[in-house]
């Protein structure tokens, strides 16, 4: 039963902001190990649907389904909870930390001794901080960022900053993890590594993997079904090969300036 | 971790004995300084407090004295009860502080109610306005002695308690800091909605903040009141707030260390020049102008050690260019007070016993904050890594 349901379903989604509809009846359904891409040009609406699933935002209309209890509108830590973790475009981490202490932030979710061993220093409470340490050096040296586990995470390069946000989602241990343009700003080589580290991330972690992205040479090597939207609309979905040929991709793109 | 519990129990044990043997001591040596140092106690109680709330939470609040005030007044009504009024002085002083710690506490948890909606200025306004009400409230109730202010009975003046608890509160947020909830602390200061995304509870930690910084001023206000046998309206006013905020400012926002140091010197400075007085006017003349002399000068050195740290990257020449810099901070102040004294208005204005008071005070805030916005000790914490050559994440390091 549980194999069968689809791990995300989007049921006509819909957020307006003002007279502005960002994200328009979108709908769309994930299964458990799908690498799936969410394109679109820019301004199509795709970060504002991480953000309708993650729970920034509560859909105007629409519901949206994780492993088939519906979350819209559930608080974005509540979300994050149960199962489901992302990047951010504009990388967002924890500017004045260390990479290592970065990505124990996130792993902190699914260990939990209560506050007051923290504050009184018990030796569950350290016990618990030891093992998450060791677990986000795993999750560093799974993103090759092992050697910086003790760098300010401000202090390091784009490329960098954004591998660590990927570890640091992933360290709460998520069923479906949303990758928001990881490639952005990577060079080809840094690119290749991170086209091998999401297919390791299904494979060896089983985690399901939705992500956005502009380099079509990326999303179409990466992905097994992509959907697209053009102001905030649904306008094709399907395997790579379909969308490059269908020829309302190809107008929305073409038809964009950038 | 087998050898835990004998370790920590050793520990308190040696802090307990620490704190009589200090109290003991100064009563011997120095009993004059008694009641300051209980007072001086006080103050990092607060500055650490706050630092809990403002520094590693990242929740601009001001208007901390509020809640030491709360504490007071609780301690102060309480202790006229005669079921209390009884009890053994150290039971007595530990029963207010307990009180006094639980009603701030409550009232943290209001004021943290608002942090959840608010943020940056708007949080400052609230609470600053929240201060100001508590006080004004305090003034207008007649139950409370309104204005004129209220008698505490019984004077209970114990160093070592004072110390105690800000050994406590020292202790509690630096193991904090040593733990993944520590750093969920942090990821609200850092960026609350990435810490939501990751699923870190931004609002409880908030409140959580608020309470336990609240709780600790609580505390250190009711011991204020029986160290002090009165209170007012006037022992809290909207400078104590000021000052206890500048303490975590200048200590470095998130350095407990840094709050508890800035805390000891920016009591000791005022009081320190509480106790002049003009009969010692020349002396002290020539001491004030040294003092504003060697300020600029150490203001100099440490522009000059930022340029040599991005600078000089020669590890010899670096450090001959770090002595000679503070090494001239002698000479430099003498030449500065030399200049002071050669313009009779520059010296009036600058030595002017209440003037100097306020103007140390702001000197040394400017200089600080076009020097070093981050405070003295930035994030850091002052300690044995200092030594070490490998850098340490906040959550290692000795355990106990
Ligand atoms: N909070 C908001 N308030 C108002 N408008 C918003 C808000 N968030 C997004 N929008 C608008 O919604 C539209 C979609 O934005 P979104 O960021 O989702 O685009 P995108 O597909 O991620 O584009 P890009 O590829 O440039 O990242 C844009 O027109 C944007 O201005
Ligand atoms: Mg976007």
């Amino acid at each position: 039963m549980s194999e069968a349901q689809p791990i995300l379903r989007l049921d006509e989604a819909t957020i307006k902001f003002g007279g502005l509809t960002a994200v328009n009846k979108v709908s769309f359904e994930l299964n458990r190990g799908d690498i799936f891409g969410l394109i679109g040009p820019n301004g199509a609406g795709k970060t504002t649907c991480f953000n309708l699933i993650t729970g920034v935002y509560k859909p105007t209309s629409g519901e949206i389904y994780f492993q088939g209890q519906p979350i819209g509108g559930l608080a974005p830590n509540k979300i994050a909870t149960r199962g489901i973790c992302r990047t951010f475009q504009n990388i967002r981490l924890f500017s004045a930390l260390s990479s290592v202490e970065n990505v124990m932030i996130g792993a902190h979710l699914r260990h939990r001794v209560p506050l007051v061993g923290a504050l009184l220093l018990a030796p569950n409470s350290v016990a618990e901080t030891k093992a998450l340490q060791e677990r986000s050096m795993h999750l560093l040296e799974l993103v090759n960022l092992a050697d910086y586990a003790n760098h300010r995470s401000a202090d390091m390069s784009y490329g960098k900053q954004r591998r660590l946000e990927i570890a640091r989602a992933l360290a709460t241990d998520p069923e479906l993890i949303l990758l928001d343009e990881p490639a952005a700003g990577m060079n080809p080589q840094e690119k290749e590594e991170l086209l091998y580290t999401v297919r390791r991330i299904r494979d060896e972690l089983n985690k399901t993997v939705l992500v956005i992205e502009h380099d079509m040479r990326f999303v179409m090597g990466l992905c097994e079904r992509i959907v697209v939207l053009d102001h905030g609309e649904e306008i094709a979905q399907g395997p790579p090969d379909a969308i490059r040929n269908n020829p309302k991709v190809i107008e929305a793109y073409l038809g964009e300036p950038a | 971790m087998k050898s835990f519990w004998p370790v920590r129990l050793a520990s308190i044990v040696g802090v307990v004995a620490l704190c009589f043997a200090l109290d003991r001591a100064v009563l011997a040596a120095a009993p004059a300084q008694y009641r300051l140092l209980i007072l001086a106690s006080l103050f990092v109680i607060l500055a650490v407090s706050l630092n809990l709330i403002n520094g590693i939470t990242g929740q601009f609040s001001i208007g901390h004295a509020a809640f030491a005030m709360i504490g007071a007044y609780t301690a102060g009504t309480l202790s006229k009860n005669p079921a209390f009024a009884s009890m053994p002085h150290p039971q007595l002083l530990a029963v207010m502080t307990l009180l006094g710690a639980l009603v701030a506490a409550t009232f943290g948890f209001i004021v943290g109610l608002p942090s959840l909606r608010l943020r940056g200025d708007y949080l400052a306004i609230v609470t600053l306005g929240f201060g100001e009400i508590i006080r004004i409230v305090t003034n207008a109730t007649e139950s409370l002695g309104g204005s004129y202010g209220m008698p505490v009975a019984p004077k209970v003046q114990f160093l070592w308690w004072s110390l105690l608890l800000m050994v406590a509160c020292i202790a509690l947020c630096r193991n904090l800091l040593k733990t993944t909830h520590g750093l969920t602390f942090l990821a609200v200061r850092e960026d609350e909605v990435a810490g939501l995304a990751m699923g870190v509870n931004v609002t409880m930690t908030k409140v959580v903040a608020f309470v336990i910084g609240a709780a600790f001023a609580g505390a250190a206000g009711a011991v204020l009141a029986h160290t002090e046998a009165f209170i007012s309206p006037r022992t809290f006013p909207m400078e104590m707030s000021f000052i206890i905020l500048t303490m975590v400012v200048l200590g470095g926002t998130g350095s407990i260390t840094g709050s508890a140091l800035a805390a000891v010197v920016l009591f000791a400075i005022p009081e320190y020049l509480r106790t002049l007085t003009d009969a010692q006017g020349k002396a002290y003349e020539m001491n004030a102008g040294l003092f504003m002399g060697i300020l600029v000068a150490i203001m100099i050195a440490v522009a000059a050690s930022k340029w040599i740290q991005t600078n000089v990257h020669e590890k010899g020449k670096k450090l001959g260019f770090y002595a000679g810099a503070w090494l001239a901070v002698i000479p430099l102040g003498f030449l500065f007070q030399t200049i002071l004294h050669l313009s009779p208005t520059l010296k009036t204005l600058a030595f002017g016993i209440d003037i100097l008071r306020y103007a140390v005070f702001a000197v040394v805030l400017i200089a600080l904050m076009l020097l070093r916005p981050q405070g003295i000790f930035g994030h850091h914490e002052i300690g044995w890594h200092w030594f070490r050559k490998r850098p340490v994440p906040a959550t290692e390091g000795g355990a106990a």
